[in-house]
């Protein structure tokens, strides 16, 4: 194998994993959107059942769910439960501003 | 408030006890140790008094904080916080480290001189100003982008990682993407909206003391980076405004102990900006080491009499050597030793 030979294969490899991250990137926004999609329809629920929006104790079982799936795939809980504060808020605006 | 946990707590009863904090509409924070584990509450402490705290399965004690600061304070995590900057350097570990360079990127050739001096002589972390904050409007304002640019090329050159300050919410993802560390500037140590904009964005943050910035308000300043998701806030003395004339600002040798003694996040010194003059440049770092700084932060100018800006406290390379040289005795007397960069 040549010098040349050698330093491109990690190249080509690097850019085909990245390849795959951008995928998995575009599967995760999808999926976003998806559960957004879902908040909003939950959100008109919870307006025709005279509930309110905000509702701390669902908050905390989906942050303690989140942190169990993650402990269960061999990841780190508390990285994984940051995300899904940033998620649980998100779709809390959108519910919000959903009137 | 935080919640001592027994060292036996198990993950289900940690998720349990979080969950009810949660419940409540407070967040919680953990910090694990060898030995014990503390569950950290941000939030309307009032909505807890309901909640009989002590009798959650895994709770040992509870305490409150009485500092405004939460996150920020010694008493919320386990350990001290050791930020990583870059692949190899960590600023809060027994090493000392060394910051250098520029007050400002002057032009490439300046820049590639200075971070080439300053590694051999043992700095790891190299500083440039892009965006300087000047105090009159004419004055050099800093080459902005072009300047970025530049760090990121010397610093693939030389393997030193960069922290250069952001001034404007409008350049942090900018400044992310080029710099291994944001710096905020005493003059923007209650920007609130920017420290808040830097909280987003997962970047060491070099926090710099305000002139007339108190230590309870610097630390505030620090929480206000936490709160928005960033814990990797290293905090800066640099000097602060008194009556004494004769040195640009007085340096205020007691705020690294008591910094250490009220917060977990690495305190380093900056003897250059705190003297104003190149001479009192290595009294001060030595000054620094012995009260426990976790690092210095110094500015180097191949030409200081040519700078654009900070001339007066800038040291030649050579002068930089010497103070390079002497260093590791204080460290030694400190207990600590200074970090090294790997040969190139």
């Amino acid at each position: 194998m040549s010098a040349q030979q050698q330093d491109e294969e990690p190249l080509a490899a690097l850019a085909r994993w990245r390849g795959e991250i951008e995928e998995i990137d575009r599967r995760i926004v999808a999926l976003i959107a998806e559960r957004l999609a879902v908040a909003k329809q939950t959100a008109r629920a919870k307006r025709a059942a005279g509930l309110a929006i905000l509702d701390p104790q669902r908050e905390a079982e989906v942050i303690r769910r989140a942190g169990v799936l993650a402990r269960e795939h061999g990841l780190p809980a508390e990285a994984v439960r940051e995300i899904y504060w940033q998620l649980v808020g998100l779709s809390r605006r959108v519910q919000e501003s959903d009137t | 408030m935080i919640i001592i946990t027994r060292p036996d707590i198990t993950d289900e009863e940690l998720d349990h006890l979080r969950e009810r904090i949660e419940a409540a509409g407070l967040h919680t924070h953990l910090s694990r140790g060898e030995h014990r584990t503390i569950v950290g509450c941000i939030g309307d402490e009032t909505r807890l008094q309901e909640l009989p705290l002590r009798s959650i399965p895994g709770v040992e004690s509870v305490l409150p904080i009485l500092k405004p600061y939460k996150l920020a304070s010694r008493e919320f995590v386990v350990n001290r916080t050791i930020v990583r900057v870059g692949d190899d350097v960590s600023i809060g570990g027994d090493e000392i480290t060394v910051i250098a360079g520029p007050c400002s990127v002057e032009n490439r050739a300046m820049l590639h001189e200075t971070a080439s001096a300053v590694r051999a002589a043992g700095a790891t972390v190299l500083r440039g100003g892009a965006f300087k904050p000047r105090s009159s409007p004419y004055s050099f304002q800093g080459l902005g982008k072009d300047a970025l640019k530049m760090l990121v090329d010397v610093r693939a050159e030389f393997g030193l990682p960069v922290v250069t300050e952001v001034l404007d919410t409008r350049d942090v993802d900018l400044v992310a993407e080029h710099a291994d560390m944001m710096q905020v500037g005493a003059r923007n140590m209650q920007n609130y909206a920017l420290l808040a904009e830097l909280g987003r964005v997962q970047r060491p943050v070099l926090l710099k003391r305000g002139l007339s910035g108190t230590i309870s308000e610097l630390l505030m300043s620090a929480e206000y980076i936490m709160a928005h998701g960033n814990h990797n806030v290293v905090l800066c003395e640099r000097g602060i405004r008194t009556f004494e004339r004769a040195t640009r600002n007085t340096l205020d040798v007691s705020a690294i102990p008591v910094l250490q003694r009220e917060t977990h996040l690495p305190v380093i010194v900056d003897p250059s900006h705190a003297g104003g003059d190149a001479a009192l440049v290595a009294p001060l770092a030595f000054a620094a080491i012995a009260a426990g700084a976790d690092g210095l932060i110094i500015e180097v100018h191949p030409s200081p009499e040519d700078a654009l800006s900070d001339g007066d406290q800038s040291l030649d390379p050579a002068s930089f050597v010497a103070l390079m040289n002497r260093l590791p005795a204080f460290a030694a007397a400190a207990g600590r030793s200074l970090s090294t960069v790997a040969a190139a």
